[in-house]
């Protein structure tokens, strides 16, 4: 190894050993020098080759990764874009690309470089110390085919280096030694023991709970819930409610408000609460006026006091079938009339009913929720008692609902009621259902405008079995959805629901009047719009 | 270092000067005549209605092609200064000397300016009467409009000649004195130079060729047009100066490390460009955004779809795959090869951007346009033969100049 002081004498005698033949030689020096390249004759490397192979890999891999797994093996749909590799494959294909270029590039200098080197022989000489400080060094290994050291000596001393010495290779052998081979051996299969019992039990059943080797929390000094326990003189760990609270969340479960039917009265009833709840087909006997003969026998309308599930108790044979829950009694709502509970009209109440003349004689057109005098109200009832009940179950859509519907609307029908559920209304429902409640929204003429199969209507309100239904009903609808209605609870608050029943209602009231329901000092101006 | 030099080296080549009326004459001719072509072709329904419409996107194609290669080389100089090179010093009189071009190259936009005030919206919407796209209607109330359109072209040609004048000033006073202080001062200015020439570029971009469809934007359109430019420039550049060697002249100024160098940036420009082009398909197309996909929608119908996967093999996929070997852009006939690859396929991607908005390619004269695109390089080619004509073709007293002689790429 001959040692320099400058760069140019380094790069000369670069040249002469080139020249000479020799080609395993190297060169070391504190900074990059222009030309010691060409000046040893290092020919250039072929890691750019190897890199291109890489990326090649890389783009190949990203495609077909894609290509794959979004394409073949789950096909996964975005806004229907084509399966397969589209301009939205790139990204990943360009960036595997260059990280396995750049992986290669990295991995693959060292590699070539024969790196990471855990020795090299120069360093025994203290001289070489100064490679990173001002010094340059030129060395040629004695393992090149020319190599003869006379004429190797002869031709560094040519070059008048600052300094000329044999680099002493160490000769130890570098292989293991035995003892350490065969222990590493040893430790090798010896972890692939634990592996091959994991993959035992992998294939086969034990009954032995699992090796639970880092307990963490999972062991903790408190109780479930359905656990026994000694504190408590019951046993249980969880303590019943408390008579007189409601627990959070409870409110929005038991409470009529919340729900739009009583849940209290379904337990009261049949304990077939499963199918009250469930919306099974629960259609009432072929031909059965069953409805019809039970309701103005139901000791219920004779009790002024405000339904309540006791009635309904001695009548359990009505319950499956007939929407039938009981009604509370509408306090002196003399001014909305609109927002009487349809069917049960012959639960009416003794006390003053609205002043509206009686559409009973008008039955067929199926005038509903005006309560009526018992004694007008009996006759018709009969004849309008089946009609709700059979709209309770819908020749079409979903089957109904038989829950103990609340009758009177919670909210008081105010002005400022009625124009909270104008406006949510029209927010919410008149896309589809239409400002007048008919059906006929926009969503409605689009679907239609775009001639689809499976469109279903939105159901007219002014159907008769929606007028029919109870305010608790049109409640719950809203609540839960129906068909394809989705549920609005999310969107509408319950006092705002209620106002939307309120003002659903008066939409029906209003196509569905007669005369005598204008007051009569009203009437003369109809006559003059007219 | 010793620069022995010989005079005549760095001069334009005689047999040059002789040949610039010819340019001269058949770029008019041809531009002329492929005018005419678009006259006789027939359009869609049988007539020549359309042709004036095709005729003037045509003209604007081949106005911004020519025009990409001298904004190229003035952002080039800018560059150059700004990061002090050494090794760019031996070429940079050749951009110098395109950027110089740039005043001329705005008379050739005039034409538009007068179809402008004419009242045509053969090429800008824009400008027509009575608009009924709300969101036209509401952007040509005050900015497009004619007058002040005009003022921001004027605005940005201003900008670009005073800076590659005064530039080019400097470099020439510097041959005379050798004053290295006259670097300095560049050197100090190209920064915010640099700024005022991204937005000049940007909003030239969005004026010029953005508001053809004036509905429909991208940011990234004017970054678009800057990496075509540059892409463009550095081929051209190859091109010119391979030229020059061949024709006996600065032989050893300019060196294979130097064509290298133009090579690597051509790569570079050229990967680039994809990357930004592809942003712009992306985000779009994907975006999935009515109003803004329907302008790649259009490229992808009526023929010019074969335009724009043409686009993606022959201007990106295939050069990038041929010059990416270090061989290829050391060898003098694989890297003139791939920069007059390149230029060609500039020109179909600015023929991408404009043309589809005039109509269907299948009743479009791709010979007119063609004969447009020749003729504008023939009056690019005599343009460059008289501003270069008596123009030192090295910048022979820059003090970087001897950086440039010694400068070597690595081995790997």
């Amino acid at each position: 190894m001959a040692e320099y002081v400058d760069e140019a004498s380094l790069l000369s005698a670069s040249r002469k050993v080139r020249d000479s033949g020799y080609t395993k030689t190297d060169a070391f020096t504190p900074f990059p020098v222009h030309g010691i390249d060409e000046g040893l004759g290092i020919k250039p490397t072929i890691l750019p080759f190897i890199v291109l192979c890489a990326g090649l890999t890389g783009l190949t891999t990203a495609l077909l990764m894609q290509w794959w797994m979004n394409g073949v093996d789950y096909k996964y749909i975005i806004s229907g874009k084509p399966f397969g590799i589209t301009p939205a494959s790139i990204p990943v294909a360009f960036e595997l690309t260059i990280l396995f270029s750049a992986f290669t590039s990295f991995l693959g200098m060292f590699a070539l470089n024969q790196l990471p080197k855990f020795s090299n022989p120069v360093f025994t000489n203290p001289k070489f110390d100064r490679a990173t400080n001002d010094r340059f060094f030129l060395y040629v290994n004695s393992a090149d085919k020319y190599y003869n050291r006379e004429s190797v000596k002869d031709l560094l001393a040519a070059t008048h280096p600052e300094s000329l010495d044999e680099v002493m290779e160490d000769t130890t052998p570098a292989a293991l030694p035995r003892p350490i081979l065969l222990g590493a051996m040893l430790l090798v299969f010896a972890g692939l023991i634990p592996g091959a019992i994991i993959l035992n039990m992998r294939a086969g059943f034990s009954n032995l709970p699992r090796l639970h080797v880092f307990f963490d929390m999972d062991f903790q000094p408190k109780k479930k819930t359905q656990q026994q326990t000694t504190v408590f003189a019951d046993g249980r760990t969880m303590r019943p409610q408390v008579a007189g609270t409601i627990a959070r969340g409870q409110l929005e479960e038991q409470d009529p408000f919340y729900l739009g039917f009583d849940p209290a009265k379904i337990s009261a009833t049949t304990g077939r609460s499963d199918l009250m709840l469930v919306s099974t087909a629960v259609q009432p006997p072929e031909g059965e006026p069953a409805p019809a003969e039970p309701a103005p026998t139901e000791p219920a309308p004779t009790e002024p006091a405000p339904a309540e599930p006791v009635k309904s108790e001695g009548t359990p044979e009505n319950q499956p079938p007939a929407d039938q829950p009981p009604v509370e009694q509408p306090p002196a709502e003399g001014e909305m009339p609109a927002t009487e509970p349809t069917a049960p009209t012959e639960v009416v109440p003794t006390e003053v009913a609205p002043t509206e003349a009686v559409p009973a004689e008008t039955a067929p057109s199926q005038v509903p929720a005006t309560p009526l005098e018992p004694a007008k109200a009996v006759e018709p009832a009969p004849a309008a008692v089946p009609a709700p009940a059979q709209a309770a179950a819908p020749a079409s859509g979903t089957p109904a609902l038989n829950l103990p519907w609340v009758e009177k609307l919670p909210i008081e029908a105010t002005e400022a009621h009625m124009k909270l559920g104008k406006l949510k209304y029209e927010t919410y429902c008149s896309a589809c259902h239409g400002y007048a409640g008919f059906g006929d929204g926009l969503v409605h003429k689009r679907a239609e405008s775009l001639l689809q199969p499976t469109w279903i209507p939105p159901t007219s309100l002014h159907a008769d079995r929606v007028r029919t239904q109870p305010v608790g009903q049109i409640f719950h609808t809203i609540t839960k959805g129906q068909g394809k209605m989705a549920s609005y609870a999310t969107s509408i608050t319950p006092k705002e629901r209620w106002a939307i029943v309120l003002y659903v209602k008066a939409l029906q009231r209003s196509r569905n009047a007669s005369i005598e329901d204008v007051p009569v000092e009203d009437r003369s101006k109809l006559e003059e719009a007219k | 270092m010793n620069l022995n030099y010989d005079k005549a080296s760095i001069e334009l080549p005689e047999a040059w000067r002789a040949k610039t009326p010819i340019f001269a004459f058949v770029g008019v001719v041809c531009i002329l005549f492929g005018a005419a072509c678009f006259f006789m072709a027939p359009t869609a329904d049988g007539t020549n209605s359309k042709a004036f419409r095709y005729l003037a996107h045509s003209y604007l194609t081949n106005f911004i092609y020519v025009l990409s290669f001298t904004l190229g080389a003035l952002f080039f100089i800018l560059v150059q200064f700004l990061t002090r090179a050494g090794w760019s010093s031996s070429i940079r009189r050749l951009a110098e000397i395109m950027m110089m071009m740039i005043p001329y190259i705005a008379l050739l936009f005039l034409p538009v300016l007068f179809m402008l005030f004419q009242g045509s919206s053969s090429l800008y919407e824009w400008n027509a009467e009575g608009i009924t796209n709300s969101i036209i209607a509401e952007k040509a109330k005050f900015y497009l409009t004619k007058e002040f359109f005009t003022i921001r072209t004027i605005g940005y040609f201003a900008l670009w000649i005073v800076t590659a004048t005064w530039f080019f000033r400097i470099s020439r006073a510097q041959d005379e004195s050798g004053d290295v202080e006259l670097s300095s001062v560049r050197q100090k200015w190209a920064g915010p130079l640099i700024m005022l020439f991204a937005l000049s570029m940007t909003f030239a971009a969005f004026d010029w060729v953005m508001s053809i469809d004036a509905d429909w934007y991208s940011t990234i359109f004017g970054v678009y047009l800057f990496a075509a430019s540059m892409m463009a420039f550095f081929a051209m550049m190859i091109v010119i100066s391979m030229s020059l060697q061949n024709a006996g002249k600065v032989q050893k100024w300019i060196t294979v490390e130097h064509f290298h160098d133009m090579g690597k940036f051509l790569f570079g420009f050229v990967m680039f460009w994809s990357y930004i082009a592809f942003s712009q398909l992306i985000l779009l197309w994907y975006g999935n955004i009515p109003e803004e996909t329907y302008w790649y929608d259009v490229r992808l119908r009526d023929g010019w779809q074969y335009l724009s996967y043409g686009l993606i093999a022959f201007h990106f996929a295939i050069p990038f795959l041929g010059l990416l070997s270090r061989h290829v852009r050391r060898h003098r006939v694989g890297l003139l090869f791939w920069s007059i690859w390149i230029l060609v396929a500039h020109w179909l991607d600015m023929t991408f951007l404009i043309m589809p908005n005039a109509g269907p390619a299948s009743f479009f004269p791709l010979a007119g346009h063609l004969l447009g695109g020749l003729g504008m390089l023939c009056i690019f080619a005599a343009l460059f033969i008289v501003r270069a004509t008596g123009v030192p073709l090295v910048a022979m007293r820059d003090p970087r100049l001897p950086e440039a002689m010694k400068y070597a790429n690595p081995l790997l």
